[in-house]
């Protein structure tokens, strides 16, 4: 294998794509005891070359792979995609179906900051019951997919032009139940990870990250909000039914580990409001326009940017009068984030024991930066 | 200050730097520039204009008009803008200098690039392979006459 | 081990009852290793959450003994979770020799079993390429019903082996 030369007394370990947190990547850490002088991220464990696959699909069929991207987020994912093409092919949607894509949206950057917690506790510390705990309440937003979409995880509810479905009967007085059930859990989360005196002691003060290295070295998503730069598509360029809703973008001043796991949470607590808004003040309307599954495009190039739960994603599209496009470049935030973390190591002190506390605040998903 | 008076300011100070400058839409900006003034053009992008923050970099093949593109996504802070700044190799010879030089975070996607699209990047400081397997022989995938299957030892 | 087991027997035949006493430990031995099947912890993919939700609260894995293991050298089972790469291919190759006898493997989702929605891919590989499969799980992400249902494929399997390692 080819890799950079390491120095003589420096020791180099391998933390593999074969370990319980590392997930879907190989980490090569050089150390000396315990302190840790550098990362190297050995990407392209998951790599499926989907920027090929899409320019052998049809504008319908494209949404599918890109899908497989983040498996918990795919909403987000999807709807950079389906807003890409509808930019390159100048459809028009209705309003009932981009408050209904806000819906789905925010129900998935639910599901994955619980899943990111998840990953944190269990990091930090091992604690199960926490990890547990996320895998039981995200049941009830599986379950509110399932009963829209008919899927759990990847639902292909989005076409260009508008959605597939429409709500069905009694949705909305269930959305408010889920979203009563989980504020109140929120307390239970809050108590249990951020004023924890282990978590607090693990986490305070560990891995800062200023505001001009994260602008300078790309740092994306909650990365970047929690080193206190107000950075949010939603509130730049607002797409789907964003201008509507009013929300604010959450930022907080420490830099460190536990900054990032604040503005997770408090994230949550935004999306649930805006659920209760969109259930509540949904306006009535056609949900799709019309639109072919075969349409020929037109010459025309396309730039678009949502925001995922992980960060900023960027979908450029080059189509052609073909069905068809021509170069579908996907520009990953897991990608922009990983290579903060390479940088972290020497920007501060961090031991080895500190590594998966640390990546798993970055939050990454590595079939995102690997596609 | 709005695309129009940033692509205005641009065009005066780089006028026989950049082949075109145009706006595709509201908050997006898109600059052609000439491969001799690559580099000179890009750390006045980033010290003058306020295009602080790198995005990403990626390529784009063209085998009828026999040149391929590279363009790097670069945003503005203060004005929020995203700005796509190419530029046109021909494509049996395809070498850049690379922009790591000024924004050191575009080192993985100029790596990718020169993997997906075969790319040399003069100056990149650790081209080493990144997503494709380190003992792949199978060509460039994403050019547009790559029609095959992986090849590994 | 096939060989051995098959000496035994051939040793132990002309006994009177040895059909018999053969048969019951037989019964014990794949009672109690059927119910304890530790799978390796190794998500190669997109899958990965609907594994994980499967061993959660709602729908436990662990009843039935199959709990996700980080060692390979003390597991019994690869589930091969997910979409499988080119560069992964070789590991899931390295862990797979690396377990001790008697060894399965389970391919849980559409992509390692026929590379699934990436068909055309030049990147992904169907897991069946690299190592033999006992029990293929299809599914996108497949349901936490289906996957039980593919372990408990499994222990039917190991519960038919007539003897421990030997498969038909």
């Amino acid at each position: 294998m080819t890799e950079p030369i390491i120095q003589p007394d420096l020791m180099r370990i391998s933390w593999g794509p074969q370990h319980p947190m590392s997930g879907q990547t190989r980490i090569l850490l050089d150390i000396d005891g315990e302190k840790v002088y550098k990362i190297i991220a050995d990407l392209g464990f998951t790599h499926r070359g989907i920027e090929k696959i899409l320019e052998n699909r049809t504008f319908f069929q494209g949404v599918i792979p890109i899908e497989r991207m983040v498996m918990a987020d795919t909403a987000n994912i999807g709807l950079g995609y389906i807003t890409a093409i509808e930019e390159a092919l100048d459809i028009q949607v209705p309003e009932r179906a981009q408050w209904i894509r806000s819906l789905i949206c925010e129900m998935g950057r639910i599901n994955s900051h619980l899943y990111a917690f998840g990953l944190q506790a269990e990091a930090t510390g091992y604690f199960p019951a926490v990890f547990l705990w996320t895998t039981t309440d995200r049941t009830p937003i599986l379950d509110l997919f399932e009963e829209l979409t008919g899927a759990r995880w990847s639902y292909n509810f989005f076409l260009p032009g508008g959605v597939y479905k429409d709500l069905p009967e009694g949705f909305q007085g269930k959305i408010i139940k889920v979203v009563h059930y989980l504020r109140r859990r929120f307390q239970d989360y809050w108590d249990a990870l951020v004023e924890n005196a282990v978590f607090e002691l693990r986490c305070n003060g560990l891995a800062v990250l200023k505001p001009e290295d994260a602008i300078r070295l790309g740092a994306t998503g909650p990365v970047l909000r929690g080193s206190g730069v107000a950075m949010d598509v939603r509130r730049d360029e607002p797409y789907a039914a964003y201008g509507d809703l009013d929300f604010q973008v959450m930022t907080e001043q420490a830099c460190d580990v536990m900054a990032r796991t604040k503005v997770r949470f408090k994230e949550i607590g935004q999306s649930l409001n805006m659920m209760e808004q969109i259930a509540n003040e949904i306006p009535g309307g056609e949900i799709r326009a019309r639109t072919t599954p075969f349409m020929r495009g037109k010459e025309a190039e396309a730039l678009s940017r949502v925001e995922t739960a992980r960060g900023e994603l960027q979908i450029h599209v080059f189509t052609e009068a073909t069905p068809n496009p021509y170069r579908v470049k996907i520009n990953s935030p897991t990608l922009r984030n990983m290579y903060v973390f390479e940088r972290l190591a020497e920007l501060n002190e961090i031991l080895m024991a500190d590594i998966p506390v640390v990546i798993s605040s970055i939050d990454p998903w590595y079939l995102d930066s690997d596609r | 200050m709005s695309e129009d008076t940033i692509i205005n300011k641009i065009k005066e100070a780089h006028q026989d730097q950049i082949e075109s400058a145009t706006i595709m839409r509201a908050k997006r900006l898109s600059i052609v520039v000439k491969r001799e003034s690559f580099v000179e053009v890009a750390k006045s992008l980033r010290d003058t204009f306020g295009f602080t923050q790198p995005s990403a970099g990626g390529g784009v093949d063209y085998p009828t008009e026999n040149r391929m593109q590279m363009i790097y996504y670069l945003m503005n802070l203060e004005h929020r803008v995203l700005l796509t700044y190419r530029v046109n190799v021909p494509r049996d010879a395809p070498k850049l200098p690379s922009l790591t030089q000024v924004w050191e975070a575009l080192s993985f996607h100029e790596r990718e690039a020169h993997e997906m699209f075969g790319f040399e990047f003069e100056g990149h400081p650790n081209m080493i392979p990144f997503l494709l397997p380190p003992d792949w022989r199978g060509g460039h995938p994403l050019r547009k006459d790559f029609k095959g299957e992986g090849v590994t030892a | 081990m096939q060989e051995e087991s098959k000496e035994l027997r051939r040793n132990f035949d002309n006994v009177p009852g040895s059909g018999a006493v053969y048969n019951v430990i037989d019964y014990i031995a794949g009672w109690a290793r059927k119910y304890s099947i530790w799978p390796i912890h190794l998500v190669t993919g997109c899958c990965g959450p609907e594994f994980m939700q499967t061993s959660g609260s709602e729908y436990d894995m662990e009843r039935l003994g199959v709990l996700p293991f980080a060692s390979v050298r003390q597991c019994d089972c690869i589930m091969v979770v997910g979409v499988v790469s080119r560069k992964m291919a070789l590991r899931v190759k390295y862990l797979y020799e690396q377990m001790g006898e008697p060894k399965y493997v389970v391919s849980v989702g559409a992509c390692p079993t026929g590379k699934g929605p990436f068909y055309d891919s030049y990147a992904v590989v169907a897991v069946d390429e690299v190592v033999p499969v006992d029990v293929y799980i299809p599914g996108c992400p497949p349901r936490p019903e289906a996957i039980i249902h593919g372990m408990m494929l499994l222990q039917e399997k190991i519960m038919k082996e007539k003897r421990i390692g030997v498969k038909e």
